[in-house]
């Protein structure tokens, strides 16, 4: 359903302004200024050409002063920059990709882990970037910065990081919080590193992070019993900070990231199991969305604006929602449903067929994501930036792609499993950690593209925000596996 | 110290108490993606690179630091490196404190300015006084900031002092929402304090904290109920106690349907009406009710709760189903 800027219902403010819905009103304002007046208008154009102008002049001549304040966020620049590209369906030439590789090799530390940039402090934020960057340009072999990554140091540094509720420091002597520990699970992911004492703890921790509203927040405080040998309490364990949509997405992909643990045998007894709200989650992240006036974007928290960036922290958490099992038609995970006879299953059928509307938020993303002079943003009339331009980008691929955890994919990565010889590994855990990433498949029958085939982008794996080929060319290496080849469906005729 | 001053700023390289330091140039390689940066800060970061590498921590380094800082907040090499030097040399907390003051306001949105206020209040062991920073800190423009509320969170949970920080936070938090009965962080804030921190002294009868919960969240959604936050509480609480949400039908069903207006003028406590300007029916009550009917379960309650959502779906919010 597309909107048009007629008979668009504001959001009520029932005659009782306040700091909130002022601004909330001056932003449909401008957004509405956005919607296209007629019905007839044509069908909104993803810019790619303005887009790969802007990251190319990022990437080759560099950026502006003003970036200054994310210096200790360089493998973040290039990071985005990189995995934009790689959404728009771009490589780059064999030159660019070694004077990558190698900038990225100049951020990692000498006891492990990688800075914001040369010579600065490890941090788990950089480490995901500079380990995410390599799987995009880097490779195998002496110049391909896969084998360059110390990763015994990088698990030390992991380990030094570690507090006795389950979380991690981001860096040394800084703060806890939850994009941090997904940088780190994605990281020691990709690079075969998970173990049972790396993680003990962490999925407590995160269950603790969801607040009342359903999503996550940033940490939690832990209280310990009193005495000589304190222990962590179960309760009272408070969120810190209210739910947001950036922390939602990095807590619930952790989630799915420790899920390998929780059905291995790390919690026994069954009782002990941490769980989430999941109901909660599904109807937190749903109204998340923005109305029509809002045109379909996200925003990250419960009466706050739109943001093209939480296209991607919100909306990515619907496919991550599917592989915990949430049914799309009613929000409910399967073992959560209630005991309800068939005829009572067909009355929900025809109330919803999706957990959001994954054209509208395309229709936020192009009429008001998309900055006139390249590159994306926040809303208009703000700049575009390296961050809001993948995150819009990605969030974009979420809503035109369906990815899921594929049976069958499954099935082949088991057929041609190499098993590990070590005889200290735990082949099972190892295996199930390997499965968890590497099932998902894009569902190529359930495809919508906004503006049709000219605005396609590449899909995005759920977990990683890397590509699919991406994320399995570097863990296939690190875990010393063949890649099954794809049964691709035959072309359309 | 301070370089705002709009003087002629000088160069760590011109001054000749900085001579016997070594600065070293970051390496660029062959250059993909850099930054341009200004001259201030390549001389900054330079020098310390150079201080780093030769392990130095004395008084200096506070200059230096604080010049990184004030050009990039978001350093955290340099506050790492600062706060070592301050153990190092002993260095004085109420200075920094006052530092910290100033630039927590001036760079709200940062990560590190909060997190350096974090350490060295765990060193001095002084909270008190920090919440009277934090509600001149929220008394601003930004009165969501993520960083400033999870700060606030932390001090109240970690010295967990009843009467030096506990004590006031139902007034404080009451205010914020005076000024905005929109503002999630507080009601956020407020679930925090009353539900999901253990028990308050004076708290201890928790029916009747239900009681006036379920009060005050009532009076609030009647000023203005088109207010998920608010909704959003009255849930949550319910959800804390387990409290099935039919114990409030009657109130939600108020806001189910357009404004009566032969309704009589009632003081009800436990049912406030909603306001005559309230734009009604509103979303999050026709949801609530949804749920209401759903969780008594049964085929003629789903299909009220269907029936509900549709036209939830249909009339009032296109894009969000259920």
């Amino acid at each position: 359903m597309i909107s048009t800027s007629s008979n668009l219902r504001p959001t009520p403010t029932d005659a009782f302004p306040t700091l909130t819905s002022l601004a909330q009103s001056e932003t449909e304002a401008v957004l509405q200024e956005h919607i296209p007046i007629s019905s007839n208008a044509p069908p909104p154009t993803l810019e790619k050409r303005a887009h790969m102008q802007f990251l190319v002049r990022n990437l080759i001549q560099g950026f502006p002063g003003r970036y200054t304040s994310q210096d200790a966020s360089q493998p973040w620049l290039l990071f985005w920059t990189l995995q934009s590209f790689s959404t728009l369906q771009v490589g780059l030439d064999p030159g660019n990709k070694q004077r990558a590789i190698e900038k990225i090799l100049s951020w990692q530390h000498p006891d492990g882990g990688f800075g914001g940039g040369p010579g600065q402090a490890a941090h788990l934020l950089p480490t995901y970037a500079s380990v995410c960057a390599l799987a995009i340009v880097g490779g195998p072999g002496p110049k391909g910065g896969w084998d360059q990554i110390d990763r015994e140091k990088m698990y030390k540094f992991f380990m030094s990081l570690k507090q006795k509720d389950g979380s991690f420091l981001v860096s040394k002597h800084s703060e806890v919080d939850v994009r941090g520990i997904y940088c780190l699970l994605v990281a020691a992911t990709l690079l075969d590193l998970l173990t049972p004492e790396l993680v003990e703890g962490t999925a407590e921790f995160i269950a603790s992070c969801q607040t009342y509203e359903g999503g996550f927040a940033s940490s939690s405080q832990p209280y310990f019993s009193a005495g000589d040998a304190p222990t962590l309490l179960k309760w009272p364990r408070p969120s810190l900070g209210e739910a947001h949509g950036g922390y939602t997405y990095c807590s619930l992909a952790s989630w799915v990231m420790l899920q390998p643990f929780n059905n291995n045998g790390a919690y026994t007894p069954k009782e002990d199991k941490p769980s989430i709200n999941i109901p909660n989650l599904v109807r937190w992240a749903a109204q998340m969305q923005g109305n029509e006036i809002e045109l379909g974007g996200f925003k990250g928290r419960t009466n706050k604006l739109v943001d093209g960036c939480y296209s991607w922290w919100c909306g990515g958490t619907f496919p991550l929602l599917e592989a915990l099992g949430v049914q799309a038609h009613t929000g409910i995970p399967l073992d959560h449903k209630p005991e309800v006879q068939d005829s009572l299953e067909d009355l929900w059928d025809d109330v919803d067929e999706v957990l959001y509307d994954r054209e509208a938020l395309q229709q936020y993303l192009l009429y008001a994501g998309q900055h006139p002079t390249g590159g994306l943003r926040d809303k208009p009339p703000k700049n575009a930036d390296a961050y809001h331009t993948l995150y819009c980008l990605s969030g974009l691929s979420s809503a035109q792609h369906h990815v899921v955890p594929s049976a069958a994919r499954q099935a082949e990565i088991i057929a041609h499993w190499k098993s590990d010889t070590r005889p200290d590994v735990n082949e099972d855990l190892r295996k199930e950690i390997y499965l968890n990433v590497m099932s998902w498949t894009e569902d190529e029958t359930n495809v919508c593209i906004l503006g049709g085939s000219t605005n396609r982008v590449n899909a995005t794996h759920p977990i990683t925000n890397l590509t699919i080929t991406h994320t399995e060319g570097i863990m296939a290496h690190f875990y010393g596996q063949a890649l099954p080849p794809r049964q691709r469906p035959p072309p359309p005729k | 110290m301070s370089q705002n001053t709009g003087e002629q700023i000088l160069l760590f390289s011109d001054k000749r108490e900085w001579a016997d330091v070594v600065p070293l140039e970051q390496y660029e390689g062959d250059p993909v993606a850099p930054i341009f940066y200004s001259e201030t800060y390549k001389d900054a970061t330079d020098y310390f690179r150079g201080i780093v590498k030769a392990g130095e921590k004395s008084q200096r380094v506070l200059e230096l630091t604080e010049s990184i800082i004030r050009q990039n907040p978001a350093h955290y090499t340099a506050w790492q490196y600062r706060y070592e030097t301050l153990l190092a040399i002993n260095g004085p907390l109420d200075t920094e404190l006052l530092l910290m003051d100033e630039l927590a306001i001036k760079y709200l949105k940062t990560y590190q300015v909060w997190h350096h206020r974090k350490l060295l209040v765990t060193l001095s062991g002084k909270p008190k006084p920090e919440l009277d920073f934090i509600t001149v800190a929220l008394s601003g423009d930004d009165q969501k900031n993520y960083h400033t509320w999870s700060y606030r969170q932390w001090l109240l949970s970690y010295f967990n002092n009843e009467e030096d920080l506990w004590s006031g936070e139902l007034d404080f938090v009451e205010k914020m929402l005076t000024k905005d009965v929109r503002n999630n962080s507080a009601w956020h804030h407020r679930f925090f304090v009353v539900w999901a921190s253990g028990v308050r002294s004076g708290e201890q009868d928790r029916e009747r904290v239900l009681r006036r919960e379920s009060i005050y969240v009532k009076q609030n959604i009647s000023l203005a109920p088109n207010n998920p936050a608010a909704w959003n509480y009255l849930r949550g609480m319910l959800d804390h106690v387990k409290v099935p949400y039919s114990a409030v039908s009657d109130f939600v069903k108020l806001y189910t349907v357009p404004f009566d207006p032969s309704r009589p003028d009632l003081v009800d406590l436990e049912n406030p009406p909603p306001s005559q300007e309230a734009q009604l029916p509103c979303v999050q009550a026709v949801e609530f009710l949804a749920d209401v009917y759903e969780r008594e379960g049964g085929k003629e309650n789903i299909e009220k709760a269907v029936e509900l959502l549709k036209k939830l779906a249909t009339e009032y919010e296109k894009i969000r189903k259920k």
